[in-house]
Protein backbone atom coordinates (compact mmCIF):
# COMPACT_ATOMS: atom_id res chain seq x y z
CA UNK A 1 0.00 0.00 0.00
CA UNK A 2 1.17 3.56 -0.41
CA UNK A 3 1.75 5.86 2.10
CA UNK A 4 -0.63 8.63 0.89
CA UNK A 5 -3.73 8.35 -1.03
CA UNK A 6 -3.86 10.71 -4.23
CA UNK A 7 -6.42 14.07 -2.91
CA UNK A 8 -7.85 16.03 -5.30
CA UNK A 9 -5.54 18.18 -4.37
CA UNK A 10 -2.80 16.26 -5.88
CA UNK A 11 -4.81 16.15 -8.98
CA UNK A 12 -5.00 20.33 -9.17
CA UNK A 13 -1.46 20.73 -8.30
CA UNK A 14 -0.36 18.25 -10.13
CA UNK A 15 -1.79 19.30 -13.81
CA UNK A 16 -0.75 22.74 -13.00
CA UNK A 17 2.59 21.97 -12.24
CA UNK A 18 2.61 22.89 -8.49
CA UNK A 19 2.75 19.61 -6.89
CA UNK A 20 5.14 19.17 -4.19
CA UNK A 21 8.23 17.10 -5.07
CA UNK A 22 7.90 15.09 -2.71
CA UNK A 23 4.70 13.96 -3.51
CA UNK A 24 5.34 13.63 -7.46
CA UNK A 25 6.51 9.89 -7.17
CA UNK A 26 3.55 9.23 -5.38
CA UNK A 27 1.32 10.94 -8.28
CA UNK A 28 3.08 9.02 -10.96
CA UNK A 29 2.88 5.78 -9.64
CA UNK A 30 -0.80 6.26 -9.23
CA UNK A 31 -1.05 7.11 -12.73
CA UNK A 32 0.48 4.01 -14.19
CA UNK A 33 -1.55 1.96 -11.78
CA UNK A 34 -4.91 3.71 -11.79
CA UNK A 35 -6.25 4.44 -15.56
CA UNK A 36 -9.33 6.58 -14.57
CA UNK A 37 -6.81 9.06 -12.80
CA UNK A 38 -4.90 9.29 -15.73
CA UNK A 39 -7.67 10.13 -18.14
CA UNK A 40 -8.80 12.67 -15.21
CA UNK A 41 -5.62 13.88 -15.66
CA UNK A 42 -5.23 13.97 -18.82
CA UNK A 43 -8.54 15.78 -18.93
CA UNK A 44 -7.79 17.82 -16.81
CA UNK A 45 -4.36 19.29 -19.11
CA UNK A 46 -6.85 19.11 -22.28
CA UNK A 47 -9.56 21.42 -20.34
CA UNK A 48 -6.33 23.82 -18.99
CA UNK A 49 -4.72 23.75 -23.24
CA UNK A 50 -8.47 24.86 -23.75
CA UNK A 51 -9.27 27.98 -21.47
CA UNK A 52 -6.02 29.41 -22.52
CA UNK A 53 -6.19 29.07 -26.21
CA UNK A 54 -10.17 30.72 -25.26
CA UNK A 55 -8.71 33.52 -23.04
CA UNK A 56 -5.28 34.41 -24.76
CA UNK A 57 -6.45 36.37 -27.64
CA UNK A 58 -7.71 38.59 -25.30
CA UNK A 59 -4.99 40.43 -24.59
CA UNK A 60 -4.36 41.32 -27.77
CA UNK A 61 -7.26 43.37 -28.47
CA UNK A 62 -6.99 47.31 -28.86
CA UNK A 63 -7.97 48.95 -25.54
CA UNK A 64 -11.12 51.25 -26.10
CA UNK A 65 -10.88 54.75 -26.10
CA UNK A 66 -12.43 55.58 -23.28
CA UNK A 67 -10.46 53.45 -21.21
CA UNK A 68 -7.33 55.15 -23.12
CA UNK A 69 -8.71 58.32 -22.41
CA UNK A 70 -9.90 58.05 -19.06
CA UNK A 71 -6.23 56.26 -18.12
CA UNK A 72 -4.59 59.51 -20.11
CA UNK A 73 -6.71 61.79 -17.31
CA UNK A 74 -5.20 59.82 -14.49
CA UNK A 75 -1.81 60.82 -15.63
CA UNK A 76 -2.93 64.79 -15.03
CA UNK A 77 -1.01 66.80 -12.96
CA UNK A 78 -4.17 66.94 -10.62
CA UNK A 79 -1.23 67.00 -8.25
CA UNK A 80 1.86 68.26 -7.89
CA UNK A 81 2.59 64.82 -6.78
CA UNK A 82 1.61 62.72 -9.82
CA UNK A 83 4.77 61.66 -11.75
CA UNK A 84 5.66 61.55 -15.31
CA UNK A 85 5.93 58.13 -15.34
CA UNK A 86 2.41 56.86 -15.72
CA UNK A 87 1.51 59.48 -18.34
CA UNK A 88 4.81 58.56 -20.33
CA UNK A 89 3.07 54.58 -19.68
CA UNK A 90 0.49 55.38 -20.75
CA UNK A 91 1.06 57.57 -23.72
CA UNK A 92 2.84 54.26 -24.84
CA UNK A 93 0.28 52.25 -24.44
CA UNK A 94 -1.87 54.76 -26.04
CA UNK A 95 0.34 55.22 -29.48
CA UNK A 96 0.45 51.44 -29.86
CA UNK A 97 -2.82 50.02 -29.04
CA UNK A 98 -5.02 53.13 -30.95
CA UNK A 99 -2.32 52.47 -33.83
CA UNK A 100 -3.15 48.97 -33.29
CA UNK A 101 -6.99 49.68 -33.34
CA UNK A 102 -6.39 51.31 -36.61
CA UNK A 103 -4.61 48.95 -38.42
CA UNK A 104 -5.87 46.08 -36.88
CA UNK A 105 -8.23 44.52 -39.18
CA UNK A 106 -7.01 46.62 -42.41
CA UNK A 107 -3.78 45.25 -41.80
CA UNK A 108 -3.55 43.09 -44.47
CA UNK A 109 -5.67 44.76 -46.87
CA UNK A 110 -2.50 47.67 -46.19
CA UNK A 111 -0.28 45.20 -47.11
CA UNK A 112 -2.16 43.97 -49.78
CA UNK A 113 -2.54 47.92 -51.41
CA UNK A 114 0.54 49.50 -50.55
CA UNK A 115 3.09 46.62 -50.06
CA UNK A 116 4.49 49.03 -46.82
CA UNK A 117 3.57 47.00 -43.82
CA UNK A 118 3.51 50.03 -41.40
CA UNK A 119 0.35 48.41 -38.89
CA UNK A 120 2.93 45.40 -39.25
CA UNK A 121 5.11 47.14 -37.27
CA UNK A 122 2.73 48.48 -34.68
CA UNK A 123 1.56 44.84 -34.31
CA UNK A 124 4.90 43.91 -33.86
CA UNK A 125 5.81 46.43 -31.34
CA UNK A 126 2.59 45.90 -29.71
CA UNK A 127 3.04 41.97 -29.22
CA UNK A 128 7.11 42.83 -28.51
CA UNK A 129 5.66 45.53 -25.65
CA UNK A 130 3.04 42.85 -24.21
CA UNK A 131 5.43 39.75 -24.03
CA UNK A 132 8.97 41.01 -23.82
CA UNK A 133 7.49 43.33 -20.79
CA UNK A 134 6.29 40.32 -19.01
CA UNK A 135 9.05 39.20 -16.46
CA UNK A 136 7.02 35.86 -15.31
CA UNK A 137 5.78 34.49 -18.48
CA UNK A 138 6.80 36.38 -21.86
CA UNK A 139 6.61 32.37 -23.72
CA UNK A 140 4.42 29.82 -23.74
CA UNK A 141 7.31 27.13 -24.24
CA UNK A 142 10.56 27.41 -22.87
CA UNK A 143 13.81 27.03 -24.24
CA UNK A 144 14.40 23.92 -22.60
CA UNK A 145 12.47 22.30 -24.75
CA UNK A 146 13.29 24.35 -28.13
CA UNK A 147 12.89 21.32 -30.38
CA UNK A 148 9.21 21.10 -29.24
CA UNK A 149 8.44 24.39 -29.39
CA UNK A 150 10.33 24.76 -33.11
CA UNK A 151 7.96 22.29 -33.99
CA UNK A 152 5.06 23.78 -32.50
CA UNK A 153 4.93 26.29 -34.34
CA UNK A 154 6.09 25.18 -37.61
CA UNK A 155 2.86 23.42 -37.44
CA UNK A 156 0.69 26.30 -36.43
CA UNK A 157 2.21 28.30 -39.11
CA UNK A 158 2.41 25.61 -42.06
CA UNK A 159 6.11 26.00 -42.83
CA UNK A 160 9.55 25.11 -41.00
CA UNK A 161 10.33 28.23 -38.34
CA UNK A 162 13.27 28.56 -37.35
CA UNK A 163 14.57 30.07 -34.16
CA UNK A 164 18.45 31.88 -34.83
CA UNK A 165 21.04 31.93 -31.94
CA UNK A 166 22.24 34.89 -30.89
CA UNK A 167 24.20 33.50 -28.34
CA UNK A 168 27.15 34.80 -29.70
CA UNK A 169 25.59 38.77 -29.48
CA UNK A 170 24.74 37.88 -26.03
CA UNK A 171 21.16 36.97 -26.70
CA UNK A 172 20.38 33.89 -25.31
CA UNK A 173 16.66 31.65 -26.28
CA UNK A 174 14.24 32.50 -23.83
CA UNK A 175 11.81 30.51 -25.47
CA UNK A 176 8.60 31.38 -27.87
CA UNK A 177 4.75 31.29 -28.24
CA UNK A 178 2.36 31.42 -30.76
CA UNK A 179 0.64 34.86 -31.24
CA UNK A 180 -2.50 35.60 -32.66
CA UNK A 181 -2.63 37.55 -35.66
CA UNK A 182 -6.29 38.30 -37.34
CA UNK A 183 -6.18 35.89 -40.14
CA UNK A 184 -2.31 34.54 -39.94
CA UNK A 185 -0.50 33.16 -36.20
CA UNK A 186 2.40 34.50 -35.68
CA UNK A 187 5.36 32.77 -34.01
CA UNK A 188 7.19 35.08 -30.98
CA UNK A 189 10.94 34.32 -29.97
CA UNK A 190 11.65 36.10 -27.26
CA UNK A 191 15.76 36.54 -26.54
CA UNK A 192 17.26 37.98 -23.85
CA UNK A 193 20.85 39.32 -22.58
CA UNK A 194 22.71 39.40 -19.16
CA UNK A 195 21.18 42.96 -18.67
CA UNK A 196 17.94 41.49 -19.00
CA UNK A 197 17.32 43.28 -22.08
CA UNK A 198 14.77 41.07 -24.67
CA UNK A 199 14.53 41.31 -28.05
CA UNK A 200 11.24 39.56 -30.46
CA UNK A 201 11.63 37.74 -33.49
CA UNK A 202 8.22 37.60 -34.80
CA UNK A 203 7.61 35.38 -37.90
CA UNK A 204 4.62 34.90 -40.19
CA UNK A 205 3.64 34.61 -43.59
CA UNK A 206 3.26 37.72 -45.65
CA UNK A 207 -0.22 38.69 -46.89
CA UNK A 208 1.20 38.48 -50.29
CA UNK A 209 3.63 35.89 -51.85
CA UNK A 210 6.45 36.33 -53.75
CA UNK A 211 7.90 40.01 -53.74
CA UNK A 212 11.77 41.29 -53.50
CA UNK A 213 13.20 41.15 -50.07
CA UNK A 214 13.05 44.44 -48.53
CA UNK A 215 14.51 45.73 -45.08
CA UNK A 216 13.42 48.50 -42.91
CA UNK A 217 13.35 50.24 -39.86
CA UNK A 218 10.39 51.88 -37.82
CA UNK A 219 9.85 53.69 -33.99
CA UNK A 220 6.61 52.57 -32.36
CA UNK A 221 6.42 53.89 -29.14
CA UNK A 222 9.72 53.53 -28.17
CA UNK A 223 9.94 50.47 -29.63
CA UNK A 224 12.64 49.86 -32.67
CA UNK A 225 11.81 47.95 -35.04
CA UNK A 226 13.78 46.18 -37.61
CA UNK A 227 11.49 44.34 -40.26
CA UNK A 228 11.94 42.58 -43.93
CA UNK A 229 9.97 40.19 -46.06
CA UNK A 230 11.08 37.49 -48.17
CA UNK A 231 9.12 35.15 -50.40
CA UNK A 232 7.58 33.06 -47.89
CA UNK A 233 8.12 34.49 -44.47
CA UNK A 234 8.29 38.46 -42.89
CA UNK A 235 10.30 38.59 -39.86
CA UNK A 236 9.97 41.49 -37.47
CA UNK A 237 12.93 41.89 -34.95
CA UNK A 238 12.00 44.38 -31.79
CA UNK A 239 13.84 45.61 -28.71
CA UNK A 240 13.79 48.70 -26.95
CA UNK A 241 17.92 49.35 -28.58
CA UNK A 242 19.09 52.09 -30.98
CA UNK A 243 18.66 51.50 -34.45
CA UNK A 244 22.84 50.59 -35.34
CA UNK A 245 22.16 48.07 -32.78
CA UNK A 246 18.88 46.57 -34.12
CA UNK A 247 20.41 46.33 -37.41
CA UNK A 248 23.70 44.57 -36.60
CA UNK A 249 21.64 42.07 -35.10
CA UNK A 250 19.09 41.78 -37.89
CA UNK A 251 21.83 41.23 -40.57
CA UNK A 252 23.02 37.94 -38.16
CA UNK A 253 19.53 36.96 -38.04
CA UNK A 254 18.97 37.11 -41.93
CA UNK A 255 22.27 35.55 -42.25
CA UNK A 256 21.58 33.01 -39.93
CA UNK A 257 18.27 32.34 -42.04
CA UNK A 258 19.74 32.19 -45.24
CA UNK A 259 22.24 30.15 -44.25
CA UNK A 260 19.70 27.15 -43.09
CA UNK A 261 17.37 27.80 -45.58
CA UNK A 262 20.31 26.78 -48.06
CA UNK A 263 20.95 23.75 -46.09
CA UNK A 264 18.59 20.48 -45.02
CA UNK A 265 17.61 20.65 -41.47
CA UNK A 266 19.47 17.98 -39.37
CA UNK B 1 3.48 52.30 5.48
CA UNK B 2 6.80 53.44 2.88
CA UNK B 3 9.81 52.65 4.32
CA UNK B 4 11.42 55.31 2.44
CA UNK B 5 10.57 59.02 1.59
CA UNK B 6 8.27 59.76 -1.07
CA UNK B 7 10.15 61.02 -3.02
CA UNK B 8 12.58 58.52 -3.81
CA UNK B 9 10.07 55.40 -3.96
CA UNK B 10 10.54 53.93 -6.98
CA UNK B 11 7.65 54.12 -9.50
CA UNK B 12 5.94 51.51 -11.07
CA UNK B 13 7.97 50.40 -14.25
CA UNK B 14 6.49 51.14 -17.14
CA UNK B 15 7.29 47.96 -19.15
CA UNK B 16 5.80 45.74 -16.26
CA UNK B 17 2.75 47.83 -16.09
CA UNK B 18 2.22 48.24 -19.73
CA UNK B 19 2.02 44.27 -20.07
CA UNK B 20 -0.28 43.96 -17.14
CA UNK B 21 -3.44 46.68 -18.45
CA UNK B 22 -4.64 43.72 -21.08
CA UNK B 23 -3.78 41.20 -18.49
CA UNK B 24 -5.94 43.57 -16.03
CA UNK B 25 -8.65 44.02 -18.76
CA UNK B 26 -8.66 40.09 -19.39
CA UNK B 27 -8.99 39.34 -15.57
CA UNK B 28 -11.95 42.31 -14.79
CA UNK B 29 -13.94 40.39 -17.54
CA UNK B 30 -13.86 37.52 -15.74
CA UNK B 31 -14.52 38.86 -12.80
CA UNK B 32 -17.68 41.43 -14.37
CA UNK B 33 -18.73 39.25 -17.37
CA UNK B 34 -19.46 42.64 -18.86
CA UNK B 35 -16.83 44.68 -21.01
CA UNK B 36 -17.91 48.02 -20.74
CA UNK B 37 -18.20 46.84 -16.72
CA UNK B 38 -15.05 45.38 -17.05
CA UNK B 39 -13.24 48.70 -17.69
CA UNK B 40 -14.66 50.78 -15.36
CA UNK B 41 -12.93 48.62 -12.77
CA UNK B 42 -9.59 48.43 -14.81
CA UNK B 43 -10.02 52.37 -14.57
CA UNK B 44 -11.10 52.53 -10.98
CA UNK B 45 -8.47 50.26 -9.70
CA UNK B 46 -5.54 51.80 -11.86
CA UNK B 47 -6.10 54.54 -9.95
CA UNK B 48 -6.41 52.83 -6.95
CA UNK B 49 -2.88 51.67 -7.74
CA UNK B 50 -1.44 55.22 -8.17
CA UNK B 51 -3.07 55.91 -4.34
CA UNK B 52 -1.34 52.80 -3.27
CA UNK B 53 1.13 52.75 -5.05
CA UNK B 54 3.71 52.34 -2.41
CA UNK B 55 2.21 48.97 -0.92
CA UNK B 56 3.83 47.74 -4.09
CA UNK B 57 6.89 46.05 -3.34
CA UNK B 58 9.63 46.67 -6.17
CA UNK B 59 10.73 43.79 -7.67
CA UNK B 60 7.58 41.47 -6.42
CA UNK B 61 5.14 40.75 -9.31
CA UNK B 62 3.36 43.78 -10.76
CA UNK B 63 0.51 41.77 -12.48
CA UNK B 64 -0.33 39.90 -9.25
CA UNK B 65 -0.07 43.47 -7.04
CA UNK B 66 -2.70 44.60 -9.58
CA UNK B 67 -5.10 42.39 -9.82
CA UNK B 68 -5.14 42.41 -5.65
CA UNK B 69 -6.06 46.26 -5.88
CA UNK B 70 -8.95 44.97 -8.54
CA UNK B 71 -10.02 42.41 -6.73
CA UNK B 72 -10.30 44.90 -3.37
CA UNK B 73 -12.12 47.16 -5.84
CA UNK B 74 -14.33 45.06 -7.30
CA UNK B 75 -15.59 43.49 -4.35
CA UNK B 76 -16.31 46.53 -2.64
CA UNK B 77 -18.06 47.88 -5.56
CA UNK B 78 -20.42 44.57 -5.14
CA UNK B 79 -20.94 44.85 -1.82
CA UNK B 80 -22.08 48.77 -2.37
CA UNK B 81 -24.22 47.46 -5.35
CA UNK B 82 -25.81 45.19 -3.05
CA UNK B 83 -26.49 47.22 -0.38
CA UNK B 84 -28.07 49.79 -2.08
CA UNK B 85 -29.96 46.91 -4.15
CA UNK B 86 -28.87 48.47 -7.27
CA UNK B 87 -31.05 45.46 -10.29
CA UNK B 88 -27.06 45.60 -11.85
CA UNK B 89 -25.45 42.13 -10.59
CA UNK B 90 -22.17 42.82 -11.03
CA UNK B 91 -21.58 39.55 -11.11
CA UNK B 92 -23.89 38.62 -13.44
CA UNK B 93 -23.71 34.75 -13.18
CA UNK B 94 -24.65 32.68 -15.75
CA UNK B 95 -25.60 35.65 -17.85
CA UNK B 96 -23.33 38.84 -20.00
CA UNK B 97 -20.53 36.14 -21.21
CA UNK B 98 -23.17 34.87 -23.80
CA UNK B 99 -23.17 38.91 -25.41
CA UNK B 100 -19.77 39.42 -25.88
CA UNK B 101 -17.98 39.45 -29.02
CA UNK B 102 -14.98 37.63 -28.74
CA UNK B 103 -12.30 37.30 -30.57
CA UNK B 104 -10.96 33.55 -30.59
CA UNK B 105 -8.32 32.60 -32.65
CA UNK B 106 -8.32 29.18 -34.32
CA UNK B 107 -6.07 26.06 -32.59
CA UNK B 108 -6.66 22.59 -32.10
CA UNK B 109 -10.10 23.78 -31.24
CA UNK B 110 -12.68 25.25 -33.22
CA UNK B 111 -14.14 28.92 -32.41
CA UNK B 112 -17.17 27.56 -31.65
CA UNK B 113 -15.72 24.90 -28.84
CA UNK B 114 -13.90 27.91 -27.41
CA UNK B 115 -16.75 30.67 -27.03
CA UNK B 116 -18.66 27.46 -25.58
CA UNK B 117 -15.91 26.99 -23.13
CA UNK B 118 -15.91 30.61 -22.35
CA UNK B 119 -19.66 31.09 -21.93
CA UNK B 120 -19.38 27.81 -19.35
CA UNK B 121 -16.52 29.56 -17.55
CA UNK B 122 -19.17 32.64 -17.30
CA UNK B 123 -21.90 30.09 -15.37
CA UNK B 124 -19.92 29.60 -12.98
CA UNK B 125 -19.76 31.23 -9.49
CA UNK B 126 -17.39 34.45 -10.01
CA UNK B 127 -15.41 33.07 -7.00
CA UNK B 128 -14.65 29.81 -8.76
CA UNK B 129 -14.42 31.31 -11.96
CA UNK B 130 -11.67 33.84 -11.03
CA UNK B 131 -9.31 31.26 -9.13
CA UNK B 132 -9.75 29.04 -12.52
CA UNK B 133 -8.93 31.69 -14.65
CA UNK B 134 -5.99 33.16 -12.60
CA UNK B 135 -4.38 29.90 -11.80
CA UNK B 136 -5.25 28.00 -15.29
CA UNK B 137 -4.94 31.40 -17.69
CA UNK B 138 -2.68 33.21 -15.20
CA UNK B 139 -0.91 31.05 -13.97
CA UNK B 140 -0.16 31.99 -10.39
CA UNK B 141 0.74 30.00 -7.76
CA UNK B 142 -1.75 28.89 -5.63
CA UNK B 143 -0.23 31.30 -2.28
CA UNK B 144 -0.63 33.68 -4.73
CA UNK B 145 -4.32 33.61 -5.12
CA UNK B 146 -4.97 33.12 -2.18
CA UNK B 147 -2.90 36.39 -1.30
CA UNK B 148 -4.92 38.40 -4.20
CA UNK B 149 -8.30 36.95 -3.29
CA UNK B 150 -7.32 37.09 0.63
CA UNK B 151 -8.71 33.73 1.16
CA UNK B 152 -7.19 30.11 2.50
CA UNK B 153 -4.86 28.06 -0.14
CA UNK B 154 -7.00 25.25 0.49
CA UNK B 155 -10.00 27.20 -0.34
CA UNK B 156 -8.50 28.39 -3.43
CA UNK B 157 -8.00 24.29 -4.14
CA UNK B 158 -11.31 23.43 -3.19
CA UNK B 159 -12.42 26.45 -5.63
CA UNK B 160 -10.62 25.20 -8.47
CA UNK B 161 -11.44 21.80 -7.95
CA UNK B 162 -15.22 22.79 -8.42
CA UNK B 163 -14.54 25.04 -11.20
CA UNK B 164 -13.10 22.24 -13.23
CA UNK B 165 -15.67 19.86 -12.22
CA UNK B 166 -18.32 21.54 -13.47
CA UNK B 167 -16.59 22.28 -17.09
CA UNK B 168 -15.93 18.50 -16.77
CA UNK B 169 -19.47 17.82 -16.59
CA UNK B 170 -20.63 20.59 -18.73
CA UNK B 171 -18.94 19.21 -21.62
CA UNK B 172 -19.53 15.54 -20.91
CA UNK B 173 -23.21 16.53 -20.95
CA UNK B 174 -25.01 15.04 -24.03
CA UNK B 175 -25.80 18.52 -25.66
CA UNK B 176 -21.99 19.72 -26.10
CA UNK B 177 -21.33 16.09 -27.10
CA UNK B 178 -19.79 16.74 -30.20
CA UNK B 179 -17.65 18.63 -28.41
CA UNK B 180 -13.89 16.72 -28.80
CA UNK B 181 -13.50 18.65 -24.77
CA UNK B 182 -15.86 15.92 -23.13
CA UNK B 183 -14.68 13.86 -20.86
CA UNK B 184 -12.69 11.04 -22.32
CA UNK B 185 -13.39 8.20 -20.28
Amino acid sequence: MSALPITDADVNAYVDGQLAPSRTPAMEEALVRDSALAARVADLRLQNAALRDAFDPWLAEALPERLVGATAGLAAPRRRTVPRWLGLAVAAAASLVVGIGLGWFGRDLDLNREGTPTTFTRQAALVHALYAGDVNRPVEIWAAEEKRLVNWLSKRLGFAVRAPDLNTLGFALVGGRLVAGNEMPTALFVYENADKQRLTLQVRKPAVPGGETAFHYALEGGVGVYYWIEENCTYALSGNLDRAQLLAIGRVVYGQLAALEASPPK
Amino acid sequence: MSTSPASDHPPLPQPELLAAIPRMRRYARVLTGDSSRADDLVQEALARAWEKRRLWAAGSDLRAWLFTVMHNVFVNQRALARHEKLHVSLDAEGEGFEAWQIPVRPTQYTRVELVELIQHVGRLPVDQREVLVLAVVEELRYEEIAAVLSIPVGTVMSRLSRAREKLRAAFADPVAGSSPLKVVK
